[in-house]
């Protein structure tokens, strides 16, 4: 009986702790004791976005805005274009005076379970990372950037109350979560009167301009578009897809489809499955065993180890000529970790290519050698690194802090040269302009084929 | 008619599987009582030891051994740890308790692993086939149906010809008066508790052959199918959570043959439509278990 009372206690005084204990990990909170003078680098050079920011100017989020808004008694960051290489070759140890301006705050609402937090932890790791070098190199022109980082526990109810907690903490633009279930809650409670980047979602359903919600990747409709635009171009005529009814699984095999027939090509056979945990394919390879010839593409939204579980089988009846495509679902779940033999030529679309010497490997580099960590994902860490950027460069853009102001400056952005490749948003509801990455598996290694535009 | 033999050896592949996690279910509930929904964590633990193991450089050789220790352990720790504590508790209290071992379990491989995906070789054999007329057989199929024989064998084997069988079929028919006629319950839990560790083992291997890889919550999907075919053979009944497997397998397997192509995504549903129209006929599952006393 005592045991047990002392294991109640405990279980007692865990649950308090826990319910003591703020979700929000407030992961940088930069001090500023002084003037910052290390700006003008900052202010100074990118090229690329030069002509955004006086076409933002232009439109009407002008220098009004600061003005209107008032809510934060500094002056607003002057405008001009962030140098995302100058922040990338900061030396933590040896910054430049802490920037003294009123902060740039930037609320992360992100699931670190097991549904997304394939992207968000790297994603909010490698923010919270730029934030202490852009810190470090003296802010943006003067402001230092405050991230917060709450974790949304993978429930709708408190997404709401985390983004709310963020709103309260005066956030100028946030970062959301990759699926619509959560990224829903997001835009309800902001209402649209704060910019939100979904930086790894695909959704098509989640962008809106009028709601000042954006993607930073391409959405679905064009990953599965350029992977069968490139199937025809290799001049492949005949394809089977694996699909599950609803979003992503389902939408981007019926994307490819489309696409793919109406280019004179065929989809012999649309084979359902369970997405995330099928992994036997006995029933579908039978079925499709005596259908094909062997020069098909086969094409799903599968996770890496369900493509390779699917080649292996086809395999085992004597199908070895069949040519896979996948989307960015099959990069998220540990491509390389596969045998280089179960991958071996298996194309898939993504989001950049991190090539030796690029912007995403600094990254990588950057943030190892500061935490001794490495990043689980170069290119969902390079989506939520441009998340940060194309904020700084709105709020550069307007010089303003109004959040609903910001969301119009993202609206106008236009070449914005960031981590994973350039895009626009003038003239798109909030999915920017970019080409998609086709990738193809070599040798285990992760190989460019082509960056496709559409 | 080719087809159909076809389709009844895959489901009969996928239903072993079934059947070995749903006779683990069954025995911890013969003796508990207990509904055990952190049954899948035993897969789980496990996929992260084999995961750890190919890391190592281990082969499936020296993994297979690996896994079934680390279920058997994991299995006993989880009732020394978490149901040792409310034996006498309620079934609510029971359930909850099984519910929050597998939402920590889940936790603690999410904040110390990660939460991605961690993948580890198959083996080379795994999509082998031999092909019999126009039947074409997996081998891993072959090999867990007769793996599972055997484990299911044994199992008879041990609940009916050895003294811990015994007490456990004792334990499973009138706690009380087992326990009145000198059978010892801490020995007869923690053996109920390793079996079902070595049933979930030897499920595990297979599973994870085929997958390759593991999760925070690689262990929900397992833990559901057995949970569900346990209560298809009926609660309690070792027989008939060996059915329930065997049924769920093939059913699963069946529909997706045979639905028509517009419907054909909706194969888990109607899976539960099946079950919830055997539970209007049969409430009790396929077979009737006559005592199932709690300890």
């Amino acid at each position: 009986m005592s045991r047990r009372m002392v294991l109640a206690m405990l279980a007692a005084f865990a649950l308090l702790v826990a319910a003591c204990g703020s979700d929000s990990d407030e992961s940088d909170s930069a001090d500023t004791e002084t003037e910052a003078e290390a700006t003008d680098d900052t202010a100074a050079e990118d090229t690329a976005t030069d002509d955004t920011a006086a076409e933002t100017e232009d439109d009407a989020a002008g220098d009004d805005s600061a003005e209107d808004t008032g809510d934060e008694g500094d002056a607003a960051p002057a405008a001009g274009a962030v140098d995302i290489d100058a922040v990338l070759a900061a030396d933590l140890d040896n910054c430049a005076e802490a920037p003294s301006g009123e902060p740039i705050r930037v609320g992360m609402a992100m699931d670190f379970g097991e549904v997304s937090g394939f992207a968000d932890i790297p994603g909010s790791e490698a923010v919270t990372h730029l934030a202490d070098l852009v810190n470090c190199t003296g802010g943006v022109n003067g402001s230092p950037v405050e991230v917060r980082v709450s974790d949304i526990q993978g429930d709708p109810e408190v997404t709401a109350s985390v983004t709310q907690e963020l709103l309260d903490f005066g956030s100028h633009f946030l970062i959301g979560p990759p699926f619509a279930d959560f990224g829903q809650p997001v835009l309800q409670v902001t209402g649209g009167q704060v910019p939100v980047f979904f930086a790894a979602s695909t959704e098509p359903s989640l962008p809106n301009v009028a709601a000042n919600s954006f993607l930073v990747s391409f959405d679905d409709t064009a990953q599965a578009t350029a992977a069968a635009e490139f199937a025809l171009e290799r001049g492949f005529t005949r394809a089977v897809t694996f699909s599950s009814p609803g979003p992503y699984f389902g939408y981007n095999p019926q994307v490819f489809t489309q696409v793919f027939e109406a280019g004179r090509g065929q989809v012999i056979s649309d084979q359902t499955y369970t997405p995330v945990d099928q992994v036997d394919f006995s029933a579908q390879v039978n079925e499709l065993t005596d259908m094909l010839e062997g020069n098909e593409v086969v094409y799903s939204a599968m996770l890496a180890f369900q493509v390779t579980a699917l080649r292996g089988q086809f395999e085992g009846q004597g199908l070895d000529s069949l040519t896979y495509l996948g989307t960015d679902a099959f990069e998220a779940t540990g491509i390389l970790a596969e045998t280089p033999e179960s991958t071996e030529g298996i194309y898939h679309t993504t989001h950049a290519f991190a090539e030796p010497g690029g912007r995403i490997e600094t990254l990588l580099n950057s943030y190892e050698a500061t935490t001794g960590e490495a990043l689980e994902s170069g290119t969902f860490a390079g989506l939520y690194a441009d998340a940060l950027f194309l904020g700084i460069q709105a709020i550069n853009d307007c010089a303003c802090t109004d959040p609903a102001e910001i969301g119009t400056a993202v609206a106008g952005i236009s070449g914005f040269n960031g981590f994973t490749g350039e895009m626009s948003y003038a003239g798109t509801n909030g999915i920017p302009n970019k080409p998609v990455s086709i990738h193809q598996l070599v040798g285990g290694e992760d190989t460019l084929v082509v960056n496709w535009e559409l | 008619m080719a087809r159909f033999v076809q389709s009844l050896l895959d489901g009969l592949g996928q239903g072993s599987i079934y059947a070995l996690l749903a006779l683990g279910v069954a025995v911890i509930f013969g003796v508990m009582h207990l509904l055990n929904f952190a049954h899948g964590e035993l897969i789980t633990v496990s996929g992260y030891v084999a995961y750890w193991g190919f890391l190592q450089g281990f082969s499936w050789t020296i993994l297979v051994p690996l896994i079934v220790a680390t279920a058997v352990i994991t299995s006993v720790l989880i009732e020394q740890v978490a149901f040792r504590w409310v034996r006498g508790a309620s079934d609510f209290t029971l359930l909850l308790t099984s519910f929050g071992v597998h939402f920590v379990v889940e936790a603690l491989f999410l904040m110390y692993v990660s939460a991605s995906v961690k993948s580890f070789d198959r083996p080379g054999w795994i999509t082998d086939t031999i092909a019999i007329g126009p039947v074409t057989i997996e081998t891993v199929d072959l090999l867990v149906i007769a793996a599972t024989a055997i484990t299911l064998g044994l199992t008879v084997l041990i609940l009916q010809r050895t003294m811990f069988g015994l007490a456990l079929r004792a334990a499973a028919e009138d706690f009380d008066a087992a326990r009145l006629m000198g059978v010892r319950s801490d020995r007869v839990i923690r053996g109920a508790f390793a079996l079902a560790g070595l049933l979930a083992g030897v499920a595990a291997v297979f599973w994870l052959m085929r997958a390759g890889q593991t999760t925070p919550g690689a262990g929900l999907t397992p833990m559901l199918k057995g949970v569900l075919a346990a209560l298809i053979g009926g609660l309690g009944s070792l027989r008939g959570a060996v059915i329930g497997g065997f049924a769920l397998g093939i059913a699963e397997v069946l529909l997706r043959q045979w639905l028509p192509g517009a419907v054909e995504g909706l194969t888990d549903g109607f899976v539960f439509v099946l079950i919830a129209l055997l539970f209007i006929f049969r409430p009790q599952g396929l077979i009737t278990v006559s005592h199932a006393e709690r300890v």
